[in-house]
């Protein structure tokens, strides 16, 4: 089966400002594809010419084997769309707004609507204007899902939600795959994706930087690792272990930063008495670094 | 009414709608209201010792018949400065407003096209100007017999009020069109703005200036009141001419936004 999502060489200019730098993009039927990268990578670019709400400068986009300015409609009926900054008029009420698109894609039933506002407490009754941020994006959250479409195309959907609520949408996520809905979600944290997607698509500075399987850039995300141990340790012990860098030891503390296994570090910990172990969460900043290095490094040779 | 994005945008701007109308006619019933007051021999002594250049300028031509008053206030400056304010603010919204509150993603998103959003909100204009227009007829037709100008008549009021509606949706569409071709709400009043002076004096100075003798023909207020609907009642080919300059300002409206990007 041909892609859901595909854009060869996507090109986007604002002015002399690169919104998009040639960007490519493959999304498989039936597929979670994390979209990643900080803000202004060119994410919202992307997602916004897919709607055919901005039109690229250069190359080529397709959605459903189709390019959204000629797919119109037609095409959109088929997409669930979450804008990262969803705003509608806030005079009304949910009710009233999800009514009304609901009509324009040709009609929801009541039912659907009411249940997907139950499962994120949401009151539909009550005007937009007086929702707080999160409630907001509840309602965007419905108008998104509630036409069942095949492709839900959502950029960074979690923003403001509380983690309870992070929990629903992860089950409305799984839901949509156990349907064969096909998700192409936007953030800018690894560990939001890092949930839900299958693969993950990193995209800097406007271009594709890598796709991944989620296990592999998992493996890959360079991780600070703290060690508390009962008495001072000698750092020659950590230097040089597999996947660790940067051992810098003070007392009975050790700090490094930890890419792929664990097992090395763990095993030549295990001969001291641990203390505590501490691991951050994989900084995004530094997981694009790896690639970076790594692209640098063919570059050279 | 929320069945498509025509009778969204009623409803959403029925209090506007309605507010503008009540407005509109009330001061277009209340000028009417001075007419006896004014309609006196020293009132008219009075107004004479003006120069006559002021009073063409204002649009004014006579005083003292129903007809000469109400063409130079209610139907002369007031509604048509009224609705013309009215018509804009809606016809910025439309599209630019909306726009630059970042409120188009969400609907473009939808199974609707772009030109379909335009003609549903052009169409919309076109109704909350008339429900406007129709208050103000009625408005007036009640007011005839109190303010002594029942000799004009419900069809000339009726032709008058219906002119003024298509002066507004004149209007409305160059608000429109402006907003949907820039995205730019500030540009499009202002340039409504600019363009509703100008020609309203072109309009009224034209036949006195020389080197101003065509400003008349390109004013839409000379089609709006030039063939004077009070006194000869309904002008259909000046009411045409407004007519299709708005269909072409749609048009417009139509190409422009249809191949621009929509601003976040």
């Amino acid at each position: 089966m041909s892609d859901v999502i595909r854009t060869e060489g996507l090109t986007k200019l604002y002015g002399r400002r690169r919104g998009l730098a040639g960007l490519d993009l493959e999304v498989r039927p039936g597929e979670i594809y994390g979209f990643l990268g900080p803000n202004g990578a060119g994410k919202t670019t992307t997602i916004r010419i897919l709607l055919d709400l901005i039109r690229p400068t250069s190359g080529r986009a397709s959605v459903f084997g189709v390019d959204p300015r000629e797919g119109g409609p037609a095409l959109r009926r088929r997409i669930g769309y979450l804008a990262g900054d969803f705003v509608v008029d806030g005079g009304q009420s949910s009710a009233d707004l999800l009514a009304h698109l609901g009509h324009l894609r040709g009609g929801v039933p009541k039912a659907r609507i009411q249940e997907l506002a139950d499962r994120l407490d949401l009151d539909p009754r009550a005007r937009i204007r007086s929702l707080s941020k999160g409630n907001r994006q509840k309602v965007g959250l419905v108008q998104a899902f509630m036409h069942e479409p095949e492709l839900l195309i959502l950029d960074e959907p979690t923003a403001g939600l509380d983690p309870l609520l992070q929990q629903t949408f992860l089950q409305l996520i799984a839901e949509a795959k156990a349907a064969g809905q096909t998700v192409f979600m936007s953030s800018h944290v690894l560990s939001e994706v890092q949930q839900t997607a299958d693969r993950v698509g990193i995209i800097r500075d406007g271009v594709m930087v890598t796709v991944e399987a989620v296990q592999t850039l998992r493996r890959r995300a360079v991780r600070h690792v703290e060690i508390h141990f009962d008495e001072p340790v000698a750092p020659d012990a950590f230097v040089g272990l597999a996947g660790v860098t940067d051992v810098h030891v003070d007392g009975v503390v050790l700090r490094c930063r930890l890419a792929g296994r664990a097992d090395p570090l763990v095993k030549m910990a295990a001969r001291y008495a641990v203390d505590s172990i501490i691991v951050a969460e994989p900084d995004l900043e530094e997981l694009f670094l790896t690639y970076y290095h790594e692209e640098g490094a063919a570059d050279a040779a | 009414m929320l069945r498509s994005v025509f009778g969204k945008t009623l409803w959403d701007e029925r209090r506007g709608i309605v507010i503008w109308s009540i407005g509109i006619a009330a001061v277009g019933v209340m000028y009417a209201a001075f007419y006896p007051t004014l309609n006196s021999p020293e009132m008219i002594q009075f107004m004479e010792a003006y120069p006559k250049e002021i009073m063409d300028a204002m649009g004014i031509t006579d005083l003292t018949s129903p007809e000469g008053y109400l063409g130079g206030t209610t139907y002369g400056i007031l509604g048509p400065v009224l609705t013309l304010i009215f018509a804009a603010s809606l016809g910025t919204r439309a599209i630019a407003g909306e726009e630059e509150a970042g409120r188009l993603d969400v609907l473009l998103a939808h199974p609707v096209t772009r030109w379909r959003v335009v003609v549903e909100r052009a169409a919309a204009l076109l109704v909350a100007l008339v429900l406007a227009g129709v208050v103000l007829l009625l408005g007036m037709t009640a007011m005839a017999g109190v303010a002594e100008f029942s000799s004009i008549g419900f069809a000339n009021l009726a032709a008058a009020s219906g002119q003024l509606v298509l002066l507004g949706l004149f209007f409305g569409s160059l608000a429109l069109a402006i907003g949907a071709v820039t995205g730019s709400r500030g540009l499009a009043l202002g340039v409504v703005a600019i363009i509703g002076v100008l020609t309203y004096f072109g309009n009224n100075l034209g036949p006195s200036v020389d080197w101003l003798a065509w400003s008349r023909d390109v004013s839409p207020f000379h089609y709006y009141s030039g063939g004077e609907p009070l006194r000869n009642g309904f002008q259909a080919l000046d009411s045409l001419v407004l007519v299709a300059a708005s269909l072409v300002l749609v048009a417009i409206a139509v190409l422009g936004f249809s191949r621009r990007d929509i601003a976040i």
